[in-house]
Parts: C-alpha cells; structure tokens; sequence
C-alpha cells in the first residue's frame, strides 16, 4: 500500500467520461423524482490526500456545514460517499423532499440521510452500470451538522494516504439548495478499478 | 425428474433461510400489499403469514407513518435504489414489544430498516423488500452513553457545592463575550461580589456553615437573575455575574436586589441563625478594556471601595474621562 498510485492521463479521462454520463443519468433521475431541474457542475476526478479534500470542495462555503457519509462495496470497489449541504439552504432542501412540516431535530436529520441517500444513489449507480458491477450501500451517517468545514473533515482519523476522489456540486433550480458530493474511493480498491478500466479502453 | 426436483431443492433451502434468519423481512407490492412475512416479522408481531399476506401494511399496522412511508417507498421506485432508515431518526419502523425479561433494557425494539427494489424478470420493478434489523442493544448503549457525557459535562462546568458555573468555564464566556462587545458595543456589565466577613463565619459556626452560606448566596443569585445572565463561582466565596444587553443603571438594579435580599434572609444550619451581608463591584464594557481581566479588575476594584465604604453595598467603577491612553 505504501507505493505511490499514478492515475494516467487515459485512465483519469475514462473515469471523467464515466462519471460524465453518470452525472447526466442522476440529474434525470433526480428531476424526476424531486419534480425541479438540477444544476450540476463538471465532475471533478483527481487523486488527492486527506488534507487536500477540503480544497476540492467548490459549492458549498467553509461555515455552517453538515455532512453526510454513506460507504459502497461492490465488484472489488469499495469506498464512501460524502455529501456537504450548506445549513442555509436546510429550509429548502426540506421543502423540495416533501417535508412541509416545520423541520426541527430529527426530521432535519432525516432530511439529510435521505437526501444523501437520493443523491448519492443516482451517482454511484450511473457509475456502478458503466464499470457492470452492482454496490451495495449501508445506511447513511451523519458525520456533523452546523460546523465548520475544515472541522468536519478532520474530526475523523483517516487511514489512507491517497484516494480517489469525485467531486460534483448541485445546485437546484428555483430552490436555494447548494450540495457537494464527494465520492472517496479507497487506494486498496483502485487495483480493481484501473483494471475496469482497461476492459473498457480495450 | 433430478433437474425439477434440483430446483425444488434449492427453492426449499432458500425459503428456509429467509424464514428462519434474525432480520425482518417484508415483500410490499405497489398497493402495499404484503407478499412476504418470514419468521421473524411472525414472532415478534405475534400474526401468522395467513393473516398478513395480501392485506394492505397500513391496515395492518396503523402506527406506521403512512405519508412518510410511501415518499420513502417512491424514491426507491424511481431511482431503483435503496433507501434508509435508521433507530436515530425513528426509533422504530414496527412496534415489537421488548420480548427479553431479563436482558432487554427497552420497553421496545430499535430497529434500522433498508428499503431495497425487487425486480421482476422484465427488469421492471415491481415490489419492494423492507429488511428490518434489531438494533435495540447498539441504540439503547447509545443513548446511555448519551447521557453519561452530558451528565459527566454538567460536572466539568459547574461548580460542585452550588451548582454555579466554574470559574474555567465562566472565564470562557466572559471571553467570548468581551470579543462580541469588541465588535458590537453594546451594553454589557460585570458584577463581581464577595461575602462580608466569610473568615468569622467559618471561625464561629464550623467550615460546614460556611458552606451552607455559600450555597444560599448562589441559590439567592440563581432565583434572582434572568435566563441570559451567567452566574458563576469566582473563588472561596466570590462570586461573578455576566449581564449580556445589560445597562451599568440596570445591573446596579439588580445587584442592589441581590444584596438586600441577602441581608434579609440569614442562613440557618443545625439550629444557628446566621446573618451575613454581601459587597458588591459593578463594571460595565467600556471600549478603553484592554482584555477579560482586566474587565474583572475593573469590577475588583468598585468592589475594593465597597469593602472600603463599610460594606454591605455596591459601588459602579468609573471609568478615566479620557479614554485614548491608557487605563
């Protein structure tokens, strides 16, 4: 594990492209199930180390953060999912998942773990058909609500030195929703995944 | 026919598996109708298959959230993904009553509930299957542990005898509450009060009378101060209270309040009456403080001149007419 990963320029492409369609397979979803047109930005594909996570979000602000984990396994791949909701756009997010009572303490969890449910879902699935294996998810965790970013990240002790990291932003149209999922694939399922890849550059 | 007899087999060791394994498992059609209720769903709602099979859930169990089920049940239907819930957000999807006399410590099974799609042959999906864990052990260790912490951090902030907060945390307010004054300016003040003479009362009735007095100041100092206020226990038998949105006229107010109903009411223990009086040091934010302490000493000092005056009163500290150097 302690030798240094290189992503090649082909095989960083392939996973854009992947995560590409992917991202168009969720915002349809997506639309559909929430009823509103969903903005999403570029994925972004690189291999980073823990401390350059927080650099790669890009949508939400660094104050008043909640976050969200869900872990995958599937086909040799395994890795997490994290989601980072702005706390302003809480009120929002709410009302556009069919919550139209006040939101308070638990319900505002529940919003959260569905929602990350949701989104996180429509992505890795997209990703998972493309590479024909099949995740499977344990339930979504919350890591922190109303932090501070740089917090949130490094509360938790992390075991690895380099991973793979998706990082999308969502924005919702006509709703004051502002997301970002990160998917962080583990160094060790990376064997797996390049091989994937191959098949498909073949 | 060894290839039929194969298949029912297999079918056989299947269906035994799915009825005897210890998690709940559910088959909803789109009406949810129940399709499948194995063993476990049977035990612990105490129905045969017979008696749900082909009923509508609803019907069947009203405590279920109908409006919520069915938008969690959507979403698994048009993502064709699974969704969740888990003990936190509701400690139950079914009520299971606590089965378990001697080792259950709920009144009634947490449970964590995966909602995953079924496909039909077509690829369509069709049903949906709910698995329901029992997580009753890991919540209610959880929600010990939940309490331990709070009670354990009640301990680290207050102050034992009184029940006031401590000096360390009372200082971390007044810490945060001075670099909001900073940069807001607005009314704050800082009252800061001892008990007269304490030595003599220690001297004359015993260290524990003295801790008797000192915990009926504090109990006169909680009952008179407001939501917002921060009362502390500064020392031996100094006490400090924060006034937030305080003006110095206001919090003289109340410490002149604080001070007659203390010199009122004497502290009784084992049968002595004893009557003691307070003095009191009032300082209110100023833009020329140059850190939290030396706000208290500020408060330190009005309460020197009070000791000075006679005690058993309560002086406001001046601040300098010209506050550009200096302080």
């Amino acid at each position: 594990m302690s030798q240094q990963i290189v992503l090649s320029e082909d095989h960083r492409d392939c996973l854009q492209e992947i995560s590409n369609v992917a991202m168009g397979q969720a915002g349809d979803h997506l639309a559909r199930l929430l009823d509103a047109f969903v903005i999403l930005s570029i994925p972004h594909v690189a291999l980073l180390s823990p401390s350059e996570i927080a650099m790669a979000v890009q949508t939400v602000d660094n104050h008043n953060v909640s976050g969200v984990c869900q872990g995958f396994i599937g086909g040799g791949i395994s890795g997490e999912s994290m989601l980072l909701f702005n706390d302003t756009s809480f009120n929002d997010l709410a009302k556009l998942m069919g919550y139209e009572e006040e939101v308070s303490g638990t319900a505002e969890r529940e919003v959260l773990i569905d929602a990350t449910n949701i989104l996180v879902g429509a992505l890795l699935r997209g990703i998972a058909e493309q590479l024909d294996i099949e995740f499977s998810f344990g339930p979504p965790a919350i890591l922190g609500q109303h932090q501070e970013l740089d917090k949130l990240l490094s509360s938790k002790n992390v075991r690895w030195n380099q991973a793979l990291v998706i990082e999308v932003g969502y924005q919702i149209e006509n709703h004051d929703v502002q997301c970002d999922l990160l998917v962080v694939i583990t160094e060790r399922s990376l064997y797996y995944l390049l091989n994937k890849l191959n098949y498909l550059l073949d | 026919m060894p290839e039929q007899n194969k298949m029912l087999n297999d079918f056989r060791w299947i269906m035994d598996v799915v009825q005897t394994i210890d998690v709940g498992l559910v088959l909803l059609d789109k009406d949810y109708k129940v399709h499948l209720w194995n063993g476990f769903m049977q035990n612990h709602s105490s129905t045969t298959a017979e008696e749900v099979i082909g009923y509508s859930l609803f019907d069947l169990f009203p405590e279920i959230d109908e409006k919520w089920f069915r938008r969690k049940v959507q979403s698994v239907y048009v993502l064709k993904n699974s969704a969740f819930t888990t003990w936190e957000q509701r400690p139950y999807l079914f009520r299971f009553d606590n089965y378990r006399p001697i080792t259950g410590k709920a009144e009634f099974m947490y449970q964590n509930s995966t909602f995953i799609p079924i496909q039909s042959l077509d690829g369509s999906t069709e049903s949906i299957c709910v698995i329901i864990y029992d997580v009753t052990e890991q919540a209610v260790n959880n929600i010990e542990l939940e309490k331990v912490n709070t009670t354990l951090e009640y301990i680290s902030r207050t102050d034992g005898l009184t029940g006031l907060l401590n000096r360390k945390t009372w200082e971390d307010l007044l810490e945060k509450e001075f670099a909001r004054e900073s940069r807001y300016h607005e009314n704050c003040s800082l009252i800061m009060f001892d008990i007269d003479h304490f030595k003599k009362v220690n001297d004359n009735y015993g260290h524990p009378a003295g801790d008797e007095v000192i915990r009926q100041t504090a109990d006169i100092v909680g009952e008179s101060i407001r939501k917002t206020d921060i009362a502390g226990r500064y020392g031996g038998e100094e006490y400090v209270i924060l006034l937030p949105h305080t003006s110095i006229d206001s919090a003289y107010v109340l410490g002149e309040r604080i001070r007659k109903k203390i010199a009122a009411k004497p502290a009784f223990y084992e049968g002595e009456v004893i009557n003691y009086t307070v003095s009191l040091g009032i300082a209110s934010f100023h833009e020329s403080l140059k850190n939290p302490t030396h706000w208290i000493d500020c408060a330190d000092k009005a309460l020197y001149e009070s000791k000075q005056s006679g005690r058993n009163n309560t002086h406001i500290y001046q601040y300098p007419e010209t506050p550009s150097d200096g302080g």
